[in-house]
């Protein structure tokens, strides 16, 4: 049987997972929490933060472990986690990923990038980082994203056995999708060691990311009555950029015949117009780009774009707010 | 009529495995144990999983339940008392609005005395709108003669829905039950459960089905009357029998949850009495949130605090005699409730309690009323530490400073009070002048001269962006082309759905104009009402607005099942508005449940496929036809795939609504998500169900069919596989050649129908 090596008064060993819908995190904890409780006998209890959220959004799933003679009876969400797992970077710029982790807590990042760059943009002054590029295995070995955080998380939780694990891959796959074991069992055992690791110590006196419970914009004297809402179309101050899941429409100009075809196609309405006058001094509409703050990376502008004026790429840090063309709204 | 009870069994531990399940997954899995006859559903968060799980274990082969979608909760409700007239054994599960739409079925049932089982999946109700849980639901479900236990746990969402068909079904007894737990922090959290390993343990537990043994519908041998009406004197000795029953139920589950404590090593006492050996201090709560307060009252104890908590696990009938019990030596009393009855200083738990102990002079408990955790606002140890907190001060009062209470609100700041972001486009803004529609003085037919659709990017978007639509949704993309064709000014209303959900999201709206959600079964008539008094207050000159103001009622194809009364009743009536379906062929604001929309061998979350079942059974609605059969003036179909045909029929559309009367439009749209399908291919897939004349584009202007675009003609027709292949809820067709061909036939009749409708006006 597993031994946990911390517990919260309680006696809860609690994980945290930071993702957007999509990304399998939902999935992901739930094969955590049934290893840990089926396989490896302790007491586990594993839920999400549900509301309407769709595709693309951010959620959160919760993993508590325990002994197995202590009783869970806690349902509230878990606000001092010992681990962090972060699916999506883009993520840390909408939500306080690390709210609430402990001085001697890990966080793991789906990252591509470096621990003292992702040490900057989460503000953390202490604890693990572990970093796993787990989109990346993913990719290679045609799989999915979770299944290599997984890995990552097997390795940070070290009193489960990644054999335990390994058994539940081979179960969930062999009878209906036989041919995706093995890539799944290698983008778990990739995750779980290409994980690495950097412990910042904490300087004396360093406080605990104090874990701030979100409390909604307005109250009983704010909220118009009847849960009515008179500022129209305020949901164009959100920033939806954290739904991108890699992939982002390139605008190119040039090619561009403003057919508006993308603009039909588009459900989020990224497409900026201007009207000025063509080559004939009549005033036309032109596609002036594409306001990336509100872009989901769908990409069906490229699949109904005649031209070449629309193409795809894998995005990188910074590409959409150096050429985010901003709507105006009137 | 002689009834023997089914034996106790003399029950010995039976053997159990260990799973990790939700509270949904384990109500599923005591349903297919018992294997019901019948269970009549509608889909709704957070109880639609029982289905969902239901159905996967039908496609595998484990039970025989015959899953009967329902048009809606009422029908549901309905489905469920036929069959228990019939003598099946039934269940059912739903939540919410769902629960309140059967809610005129229940007393119905109750009073003729059918039993059945219900899985209450308790969610605040509406309005505003939350999906999660609270028991503002389960409150409405206290007057109606049913009998109602409540599961704390998933393990006991399983053990209780047992106990309750063997209470439900007892000679004593004979009512339906609710077995109620809590959405999402019970229905969805996954926990170490146990359940026999063998159906036969719990069979045998149930016993063999005794209601062939009691009046029904099924023995023509023995006829009967069912549902006779009364008068007020017969009425009363009919509750009188009902509330003696129900009375009996409680002694009847004493005895059946001692006998399950016997087989499970489980056991449910009436009340769950946490600590109260000697508490001076106590709160009283239903559910996941007396499971979470343990944890309190344990941390208290440790300071030397006498604290104690009470859960019942059934509460109707109210168990008074316990209670006053119970609290025979506490000094202050706090019922915490996830439902207020407004006005009444108190939920009704708090009164129910008050008048059980005023029957006890000798009690001088102190009862304190909080109502808190509405719409699934957690419950925190804080919480249970601020309830435990005014007890002990009460306690030591001697009286409740402020008997009554909400817990958990706040005022919120001045400085977050929602600022306009624009100043709202209307009228002119709107008016492109660029969409022109004239009708023809011979035929009173209309036609549309459109732009190239690149100037009416001009005209500023209906809806705003920073709306929460999946990547690649097709309903969004779409709504948005037909607004683009509504020239002027527009209210609309959408009905529950995707659309209403990812554009209307606290404190956040994407609408730039009015916009006005109701519940979908109901917004074909609350846009009727809508309309006809904006031209009433305009005919008695109070308000002076353009005429030109368009009213649409937006739907998905699920809205056009549960709310087809409504939009016929509009539709007959010929109110002056426009609706429109988006249709994604599935009920996917609620996780892919099948419609009557989704055609044959289609998989669905409730149309699964496997060994014993083939996707969804049947053919799709033909929506646009039934709409056409209402005589409104103008019917039509559209997709995004061809964006100057939609334009146009939106046009169109708008005149009918302004001028004449009802126009009734069908988007097929598409949902990547669970169509399982790429995020950019959505445009090509309803593409090639238009070419494969699975979803033809046409319309029906004043009784005459016209097809707006005829694939044959233009030598695109495609082979129906060449659609189906683009998705993975169809993949599996592609090998079924029996069931590919009823698809092809199918669509080739309806394809050819209308072809010769185009051909004669008179058709």
């Amino acid at each position: 049987m597993s031994t946990l090596p911390k517990q919260n008064a309680l006696g809860f060993f609690e994980i945290r997972l930071e993702s957007i819908g999509g990304l399998g995190a939902n999935l992901a904890g739930k094969m955590l929490a049934e290893t840990g409780a089926i396989e490896l006998g302790l007491n586990a209890a594993n839920f999400s933060s549900y509301g309407s959220e769709k595709k693309g959004t951010p959620v959160k799933t919760f993993v508590r472990f325990c002994d197995p003679e202590v009783e869970i009876r806690d349902h509230s969400p878990i606000e001092e986690p010992h681990v962090v797992a972060v699916f999506h970077e883009a993520l840390y710029k909408t939500v306080n990923v690390v709210s609430g982790l402990p001085l001697d807590g890990v966080v793991l990042i789906n990252t591509t990038r470096d621990f003292d760059e992702v040490r900057a943009d989460l503000k953390l002054e202490y604890g693990t980082i572990a970093l796993v590029d787990a989109m990346g295995i993913a990719v290679e070995e045609k799989t999915k994203v979770n299944t290599s955080m997984l890995g990552a998380l097997f390795r940070i939780c070290d009193f489960l056995d990644p054999e335990a694990m390994r058994a539940v891959i081979r179960r969930t796959f062999e009878k209906k999708y036989p041919h995706l074991v093995e890539p799944n069992l290698r983008t778990f055992d990739r995750g779980y060691n290409e994980v690495k690791f950097k412990t910042y110590e904490a300087p004396e006196g360093t406080a605990v990311k104090p874990f701030k419970r979100a409390q909604s914009m307005l109250g009983y004297r704010t909220q118009l009555p009847g849960g009515l809402i008179a500022a129209q179309a305020n949901s164009i101050l959100k920033d939806l950029s954290g739904s991108r899941a890699g992939m982002i429409p390139v605008y190119d100009a040039d090619t561009c015949i403003s057919c508006a075809a993308c603009d039909n196609v588009c459900p989020d309405y990224c497409f900026v117009w201007e009207p000025a006058e063509d080559k004939r001094g009549r005033v036309q509409q032109f596609l002036r780009g594409i306001d990336y703050q509100y872009c989901k990376g769908c990409l069906k502008c490229i699949d109904a774009c005649p031209t070449d004026a629309l193409k795809s790429t894998r995005e990188e840090v910074g590409y959409a707010e150096q050429h985010r063309v901003a709507q105006v709204f009137i | 009529m002689a009834i023997s009870e089914n034996e106790l069994t003399k029950a010995l531990p039976a053997e159990q495995v260990t799973y990790f399940e939700s509270g949904n997954e384990m109500a599923a899995t005591a349903a297919a144990q018992i294997n019901y006859h019948i269970m009549g559903y509608f889909p709704i968060t957070p109880s639609t999983e029982v289905a969902q799980y239901l159905d996967q274990m039908k496609a595998r082969g484990q039970h025989d339940i015959q899953l009967i979608a329902a048009d809606g909760e009422h029908g549901s409700a309905g489905i469920c008392y036929g069959a228990a007239l019939a003598g099946a054994r039934v269940v059912n599960a739903t939540s919410s609005q769902g629960f309140l739409y059967m809610l005129e079925q229940l007393p119905t049932q109750s009073g003729t005395r059918f039993p059945m089982v219900l899985n209450l999946v308790t969610r605040a109700v509406s309005g505003p709108l939350d999906i999660r849980g609270d028991h503002s639901d389960l409150y409405y479900a206290l007057n109606t003669g049913w009998v109602i236990l409540t599961a704390s746990t998933p393990q006991a969402v399983y053990d209780m829905n047992i106990i309750a068909l063997k209470v439900a079904e007892h000679s004593k007894v004979r009512l339906p039950v609710i077995v109620a737990y809590d959405g999402f922090f019970t229905s969805h959290q996954k926990r170490k459960v146990q359940y026999f390993k063998d159906n036969e343990t719990v069979r045998n537990f149930v016993g063999p089905n005794p209601n062939p043994g009691y009046p029904n519908v099924s023995d023509p041998a023995h006829p009967v009357t069912i549902g006779a009406h009364m008068g007020g004197d017969d009425l009363l000795n009919n509750h009188y029998q009902l509330s003696e029953a129900l009375y009996a139920a409680e002694e009847v589950y004493e005895e059946v949850v001692r006998e399950y404590a016997l087989l499970s090593g489980r056991e449910y006492k009436v009340l769950d009495l946490y600590r109260m050996e000697d508490a001076e201090v106590a709160v009283f709560l239903l559910n996941s949130a007396a499971e979470s307060a343990k944890d309190t009252v344990d941390a208290l104890r440790a300071k030397g605090i006498k604290a104690g908590l009470i859960r019942p696990n059934i509460i109707r009938p109210f168990p008074a005699e316990q209670l006053r019990e119970a609290l025979k030596h506490v000094k202050a009393l706090l019922v915490g409730e996830r439902a207020d009855s407004y006005g009444a200083e108190g939920g009704n738990l708090t009164h129910e309690i008050r008048s059980a102990l005023q029957v006890d002079p000798e009690n001088e408990t102190v009862v304190l009323s909080r109502v808190f955790g509405l719409g699934g606002k957690d419950f925190y140890a804080d919480d249970a530490q601020a309830f435990f907190q005014l007890a002990i001060e009460a306690a030591e009062l001697g009286y409740a400073a402020k008997p009554f209470d909400y817990h958990g609100y706040y005022p919120g700041e001045e400085k977050n009070t929602l600022q306009p972001v624009m100043e709202p486009p209307h009228g002119d803004a709107f008016k492109t002048g660029l969409i022109q529609v004239t009708q023809n003085e011979e035929t009173g037919l209309l036609k549309v001269k459109l732009p190239p659709l690149r100037q009416l990017t001009a005209k500023p978007h209906r809806l705003a962006p920073g709306h929460g639509a999946c990547p690649g949704c097709g309903a969004l993309s779409a709504l948005e082309l037909f607004f683009k064709g509504i020239e002027g000014d527009m209210v609309v209303l959408f009905q529950t759905g995707c659309a209403y959900v990812v554009t209307a999201s606290y404190p956040y709206s994407s609408h730039k104009q009015t916009f006005v959600h109701n519940l979908f079964q109901n917004g074909a008539a609350t846009v009727a009402g809508m309309v006809d008094a904006f031209y009433e207050l305009k005919r008695r000159g109070e308000i002076e607005v353009a005429d030109d103001l368009t009213f649409v009622m937006v739907s998905g194809d699920g809205g056009m099942d549960i709310g087809m009364g409504a939009t016929v009743g509009a539709a007959l009536r010929n109110h002056k508005m426009i609706i429109l379906e988006y249709d994604n062929e599935g009920y996917m604001n609620t996780g892919s449940q099948l419609s009557y929309s989704t055609p044959i061998g289609h998989m669905t979350s409730t149309s699964g496929v496997g060994k014993a079942q083939k996707g969804k059974k049947g053919h799709h609605k033909d929506t646009a036809q039934i709409l056409a059969a209402c005589n409104i003036p103008y019917v039509f179909t559209a997709a995004e795939s061809n964006p100057q045909d939609l334009l146009q029929k939106a046009a169109k559309a708008q005149w009918y609504a302004n001028n004449v009367g009802t126009a009734y439009g069908k988007i097929l749209c598409a949902c990547p998500l669970n169509w399982k399908s790429p995020d950019d291919n959505g445009t090509e897939l309803v593409k090639a169900a238009v070419d494969s004349c699975f979803f033809p584009l046409y319309e029906i202007e004043q009784g005459i069919t016209s097809l707006t675009y005829n694939p044959e003609l233009k030598n695109k027709r495609i082979p129906v596989t060449d659609w189906l292949k683009g998705m993975g809820k169809t993949k599996h067709l592609l090998g079924d050649a029996e069931l590919l061909q009823d698809f092809e036939a199918e669509i080739e009749r309806r394809w050819t129908r209308l072809k010769l409708r185009s051909e004669n006006a008179l058709l």
